[in-house]
């Protein structure tokens, strides 16, 4: 117990600092993979067999591989290409990885959308891009909110494996911390609980926006 | 000229053939009530006036002019047409002001500030002047189809299609929604509706349809199709609905 209070205070500093980059990492791997979610899901759902094709083959792909090999494979591939901090690589890699979940949570709640919305949009001589925009995504956008906050968790913990990309989030900082100190345990452990009450707040925070949405959801149920 | 006409129509879902070869004029003014057993293809003629589905045969004609789904622009075409469906399909995400405005405004680019006269006009005609900040789930089956009314209406279209417009309410609501259609027909609204309420059909149809199993089979005036009809399977559907 001494040796975690001396670890929590020593490496109070860089930890905290580690903190930031790790919710910049997630913001923007994120931010980022509801754009690219959004594209795939669209393709997934076009009528458009290649586009059908891309799709699939992306989700297939990302699904079928550990997260730490692909990213490692897009980092020394974006790299390679154009010249990214580790930081930007990172968080495109984790985009392009967490795009796949997202794309999926896209795809289910916009089909869950009744179809006689769209219907209805089109009869009143609604395009097909006009429905979209105006009827079925403000809807699906509604309907995803709750596993979008789970799958924006389950992005925050994946952030860590960039530490291997040498970006110094959490996971980085606690990797050099004990490699100084040779209390791995102690170190790891003291990460963890960061990564713990970092989850806590944003678990808290979907919850609120859930709770909101579920009190407009009576004025949006169905009609 | 008609406003609508149709012929030798005939839609088919894979091996099922639903309309066999429909004929239809609908005029100016005119209200055309269509009636028939389940599976008729009732809903699917309708559907094809609007090109909600393809017609695999024959023609639709829209105030004289042929619509070819191939080079002609449906969203233009369907803006003319209002529909009202079963399940009245507001947008729940919206409230009652918005439903009516947002194909005005963003179909025919109406001036917001028009596009809300408009809608507080039509929201005062079909009594629900006083619910356009209400979202469709605080409203009554009843207040929701007027809604829908209202919203097809603001489009201002050249004909209404009424799809068992009060089918899925309860009893007590079927009035409030068959007076509004009722005032449209005597401001001369055209109309088709699809309807079981036979007791409203005689009062407001200048024509009444039989349709049975793809065919419109039988057509006349009401008092006439509804005492004498002539086809032996209209008078055994209209001994099962009396
Ligand atoms: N999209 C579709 N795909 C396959 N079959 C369909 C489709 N739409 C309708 N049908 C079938 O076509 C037939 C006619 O349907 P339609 O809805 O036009 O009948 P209806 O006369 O409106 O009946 P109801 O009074 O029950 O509404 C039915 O057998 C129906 O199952
Ligand atoms: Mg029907």
């Amino acid at each position: 117990m001494p040796a975690l209070i001396e670890i929590g205070t020593e490496y109070a500093a860089p930890f905290a600092e580690a903190t930031l980059v790790t919710l910049r990492l997630t913001a923007v791997s994120l931010v980022l993979a509801v754009v690219i979610g959004l594209v795939i899901a669209l393709f997934k759902l076009s009528r458009n067999r290649v586009l059908n094709l891309i799709a699939n083959a992306y989700i297939g792909v990302i699904r079928g591989l550990p997260l730490i090999v692909q990213l490692m494979f897009l980092y020394f591939g974006i790299v390679q290409i154009v010249r990214l901090s580790s930081f930007w690589a990172g968080s495109l890699a984790l985009a392009v990885h967490a795009g796949a979940y997202v794309a999926e949570i896209f795809r289910g709640s916009i089909q869950s959308i009744d179809h006689g919305q769209t219907e209805a949009a089109r009869s009143l001589g609604m395009s097909k891009a006009k429905t979209y925009r105006l009827i079925v995504l403000p809807q699906a956008f509604r309907r995803a909110i709750p596993p979008l906050g789970n799958q924006f968790i389950i992005g925050l913990k994946d952030s860590s494996l960039v530490a291997y990309l040498g970006v110094q989030e959490l996971f980085g900082a606690a990797l050099s911390a004990q490699a100084e100190n040779f209390q791995p345990f102690e170190t790891y452990l003291v990460a963890g609980m960061y990564y713990l009450v970092l989850v806590l707040i944003f678990s808290v925070l979907v919850n609120r926006l859930e709770r909101g949405l579920s009190k407009g959801k009576r004025e949006a149920a169905p009609a | 000229m008609s406003i609508v006409s149709v012929r030798g129509l005939h839609k088919r879902f894979g091996d099922l053939e639903v309309l066999k070869g429909v004929d239809l004029d609908i005029e100016q003014g005119e209200v055309v009530v269509i009636i028939g057993p389940s599976g008729s293809g009732k809903s699917t003629l309708l559907r094809c006036l609007n090109f909600l589905e393809y017609p695999d045969e024959g023609e639709v004609w829209l105030r004289g002019r042929q619509v070819d789904p191939a080079a002609d622009d449906l969203d233009k075409v369907r803006e003319h047409i209002g529909m009202v469906f079963q399940h009245f399909n507001l947008f729940p995400h919206m409230n009652v002001l918005h439903n009516v405005t947002v194909a005005p405004v963003n179909v025919k680019g109406m001036e917001r500030k028009d596009a809300n006269a408009i809608a507080r006009d039509l929201l005062d005609k079909v009594g629900l002047a006083d619910k356009e900040k209400e979202f469709p789930s605080r409203l009554s089956g009843g207040q929701k189809q007027r809604v829908a009314i209202a919203r097809a209406l603001a489009m201002d279209p050249d004909i209404m299609m009424f799809d068992e417009a009060t089918s899925a309410l309860d009893p007590e609501l079927v009035g409030e929604v068959l007076g509004v259609i009722q005032d449209l027909a005597e401001g001369g609204m055209t109309m088709v509706l699809v309807t079981h309420e036979m007791g409203f059909a005689r009062e407001v149809a200048d024509r009444v349809i039989m349709m049975d199993d793809g065919y419109i089979i039988e057509e006349a005036a009401p008092a006439e199709l509804f005492e004498h009809p002539a086809e032996e399977r209209t008078q055994r559907f209209l001994s099962q609905v009396f």
